[in-house]
């Protein structure tokens, strides 16, 4: 971190998704954006990115959000001051010690090796003297991994603005909030919340998250959840070494039983097309959101398919997905 | 938009599960996605609160006018209320609403834009600048380490005795030097000791909020102590001397509050709470730690690497002690702004600050806020809005018994209490001060004792992020949480209220009012 003299660092254009290159560069790889809030559930996410991130295709982002260091509320006093003064001590930023532990484990999982070049880039940001950090770790085939200090107004607010910054295939949050460590615990229910409604990508909201158990589909016949089974079938779950999938369907009555068996065979077939095994293939009767939840704790992971493409509409309506979201007692993973 | 939804009531099953976008839309409504396209419904969202105020101040200038308040009263009021909506809500950046402001007394009150101007800069609003410049100054000279080694040698290890020293050490500086000052100086050396102790900061949890709220409530209960101590008291003074000071009779004179005589009522409130607080932090978190004696052992060689005391660390200390002396006894003919700036001046000629730490250090914008918050103060009380406001004030409150006396007293830590934990505390006194003060007036109570009431409540911020600059700065660490200031702070402003009432009851009296 940066550290000694207060120095107005130049502002450095970053590389960001406003250049064309870089975006069209950036999407044909698979890149994870996992938020970081010092919980072990946010590590437990972490480990799970690192099992699906291991070719060179991928990169991984961690990213931490620290509030804006504002200086109005302190009388007067710009916050930097106190904070200059924090660094002077050779004390950190909030969050910094827990991007480190997040690189620790990805050592550990060997996604990184000690001859990775390494590049740091500030960014400044209106409003607080310190601004972005971030600490770009890249090997020869282009692949990288990124820990991002982020500053914003809120938890929520930083991740999609980070989205915005490269876009992300994927994006990682825990669910279970409490932040062990420091201010508001980061990343509770009503961010992640908002994030799976918000985001433009796949979201995977982290509960008790273990590997191993394969992913759950949700179809419910239409054509939206068979490109949600075939899109998490190519994208995800063809990255780990033993790829499982099975599928769900729910009649709500015993007479759309066969709808249902019809569209949970169609969906089977739709997996096996792309090469991965169907584990199971469930038909269950009642209602959608309790089934999904009951039968989905055997998994690592529910996939749900988005309601819909309109941001306005996803705020406001309401579906089968964001009700398992909220109700369910493991990991669900929004496809979008 | 719901008036295209019976078109397509006949359709099957299918288009009924589309949302009520999608049937918009197969109606041939696809301008509404267009029309959302182009308006930024976020921005709108974002600065409601600032359409609200709006709202509320234009219906007020509009459809409200009493009998007995002039056009421009209302208007004055009117932009009061905008302004604290802005405050507590804040959807724009706070010192706009010190530029709107001044745009409302020349296009609202058509004051003359040169008599605005000049009713920006007063001696508050000087010795608020020259004392934050002063802060960073004083900051800056990194003499931390110092204090650090300073209360651990005083208190030993035990955990208790630490605490009680950070509050003490924190308090005393913070009543002289204000407590944002204090509380930037004070935070590392919090921080170093948590981490020292374990670098687990679960097995820390308690013993780091006990350890901060030390930095942070030490210096807030002792912001009151003398008018040095946070802009809100130099406010209060500008108040007093603005209402009721009459240069051609010398009975007001009294309203005229010296250095001392501000620190003869407030100090020993400051002093009592002391104790209070440690005993207060102790008894609500617990901490893991009994005693920190492998922290203090680092941290005393961490001291020890700084070497012995520095030729321009006696040169600040001495800077500071005279700016402090002229404080106390030349303030009343040089004023206290004079002295504060005249400090800051002497820092700088000496070197031992830069003027671009200064510059980056100190936040201008929150100047000017209190400058226009004093200006618009001022105008409530030239239009008579302040006594309007007062007079329903106490309508309101009479049926209850708190029109007078002790009631009226409690009302008024009340309700300041309530409104600082909502915005900074200079804006809470400059926005209330006038109220209060001609409250008193109605009231037949003493200006001078409400004044001091409304002055100490402001200090009991301790409830939220936002109170208080020493909060702020100590949230910033990022070791607590927002609901431990719930946790800890409403025992707090009991406490203080408490000692409060009783040091106006009991001691006040002695001291001549």
């Amino acid at each position: 971190m940066k550290g000694g003299t207060p120095k107005v660092t130049e502002p450095k254009k970053p590389k960001t998704a406003t250049d064309p290159d870089v975006f069209e560069k950036r999407k044909n790889r698979f890149r994870i954006l996992v938020c970081i809030d010092g919980s072990e559930e946010s590590y437990r996410a972490l480990r799970y990115a690192s099992l699906m991130g291991r070719g060179d295709d991928c990169d991984i982002v961690l990213v931490y959000v620290r509030p804006i260091d504002q200086g109005l509320h302190s009388g007067g006093l710009q916050v930097r001051v106190a904070r200059q003064n924090l660094l002077d001590w050779g004390l950190e930023l909030p969050g910094m010690k827990h991007l480190k532990k997040g690189l620790d484990i990805l050592m550990e999982e060997g996604q990184l090796e000690d001859d990775w070049g390494t590049e740091t880039t500030h960014t400044d940001i209106a409003g607080d003297p310190l601004g972005d950090n971030k600490i770009e770790y890249f090997n020869e085939n282009g692949k990288s991994i990124v820990l991002k200090l982020k500053t914003a107004s809120d938890p929520a607010s930083g991740i999609l603005e980070q989205y915005h910054l490269g876009p992300y295939q994927l994006i990682i949050m825990g669910a279970s909030g409490r932040s062990h460590y420091g201010f508001r615990s980061m990343i509770d229910r009503a961010v992640a919340e908002k994030v799976a409604v918000n985001a433009p990508c796949s979201v995977l909201v982290a509960r008790d998250l273990k590997p191993g158990y394969g992913h759950l589909v949700c179809t419910d016949g239409s054509q939206r959840s068979f490109d949600t089974v075939r899109k998490d079938a190519e994208m995800i779950v063809r990255r780990f070494e033993n790829p499982m999938m099975s599928v769900l369907s729910v009649a709500p009555d015993e007479e759309s039983r066969a709808d249902a068996e019809k569209a949970a065979n169609t969906a089977a077939d739709v997996i096996r097309e792309t090469g991965i095994d169907v584990l199971e293939t469930i038909v269950k009767v009642g209602d959608p959101v309790e089934q999904i939840v009951e039968t989905g704790q055997d998994y690592s992971l529910i996939v749900m398919s988005d309601s819909g493409t309109n941001r306005l509409k996803r705020l406001f309506l309401g579906s089968v997905s964001s009700k398992v979201l909220e109700k369910a007692k493991n990991s669900v993973l929004v496809i979008r | 938009m719901g008036g295209a939804k019976p078109s397509s009531d006949q359709s099957d099953e299918a288009t009924k599960k589309l949302g009520w976008a999608t049937r918009v839309k197969q109606g041939g409504l696809k301008s509404i996605d267009l029309v959302q396209n182009r308006l930024n419904l976020f921005y709108i969202w974002e600065k409601r609160w600032l359409f609200v105020a709006l709202a509320v101040g234009a219906s007020m200038v509009i459809y409200v006018h009493p009998s007995d308040l002039s056009d421009a009263g209302v208007a004055v009021l009117a932009m009061s209320v905008v302004a604290t909506i802005l405050f507590i809500t804040e959807p724009v950046p706070l010192p706009t609403v010190a530029l709107l402001i001044i745009v409302g007394q020349v296009l609202l009150l058509g004051i003359d834009s040169t008599d605005v101007a000049k009713s920006l800069m007063t001696d508050s609003v000087l010795f608020i600048m020259g004392s934050l410049m002063l802060a960073v100054a004083i900051v800056k000279q990194r003499l931390d380490k110092r204090i650090a080694w300073l209360i651990v040698r005083l208190t030993g290890t035990k955990t208790s005795s630490i605490c009680f020293g950070i509050s003490l050490v924190s308090g005393v500086l913070a009543s002289f030097v204000g407590e944002h000052t204090v509380a930037a100086m004070m935070l590392p050396v919090g921080i170093t000791l948590i981490t020292l102790t374990s670098d687990n900061p679960r097995a820390v949890r308690n013993l780091a909020a006990v350890i901060l709220f030390s930095i942070c409530y030490g210096c807030s209960v002792a912001g009151i102590g003398t008018p040095s101590g946070g802009a809100r008291n130099a406010i209060m003074i500008g108040y007093w001397k603005e209402f009721f000071y009459d240069p051609t009779n010398p009975d007001t004179s009294i309203y005229l509050i010296d250095y001392l005589n501000w620190m003869m009522y407030a100090y020993p409130i400051f002093l009592i709470q002391l104790p209070l607080v440690t005993m207060l932090l102790l008894f609500t978190f617990r901490p893991e730690y009994r005693d920190l004696s492998r922290a203090v052992v680092k941290l005393r060689h961490q001291v020890e690497e700084q070497g012995p005391m520095k030729s321009a660390d006696w040169v600040a200390i001495g800077i500071f002690f005279t700016v402090l002396l002229g404080w106390i006894t030349m303030s009343q003919e040089l004023g206290m702004g004079t002295v504060a700036v005249a400090g800051a001046a002497a820092f700088l000629v000496v070197g031992l600050v830069r003027w671009e730490d200064i510059n980056s250090g100190v936040n201008w914008g929150v100047i000017l806020l209190y400058a226009a918050a004093i200006s618009l103060g001022i105008q409530m009380k030239e239009t008579g809005a302040a006594a309007w406001v007062a007079q329903h004030f106490l309508a309101v409150v009479g049926p209850v018994g708190a029109d007078d006396g002790i009631g009226l007293w409690a009302a008024v830590s009340l309700l300041t209490t309530g409104v600082t934990n909502t915005m900074s505390n200079g804006a809470a006194v400059a926005v209330l001060g006038p109220i209060v003060l001609k409250l008193a007036v109605f009231a037949e109570e003493s200006p001078i004792i409400l004044g001091y009431i409304t002055a100490v409540s402001s200090s009991f911020a301790y409830l939220t992020v936002v109170g208080t600059p020493a909060c702020t700065i100590v949230y910033a660490s990022g070791y607590l949480k927002t609901t431990d200031f719930l946790k800890v702070g409403w025992k707090m402003v009991v406490m203080s209220t408490i000692v409060m009432m009783i040091m106006a009851i009991v001691y006040w009296p002695f001291l001549g009012i």
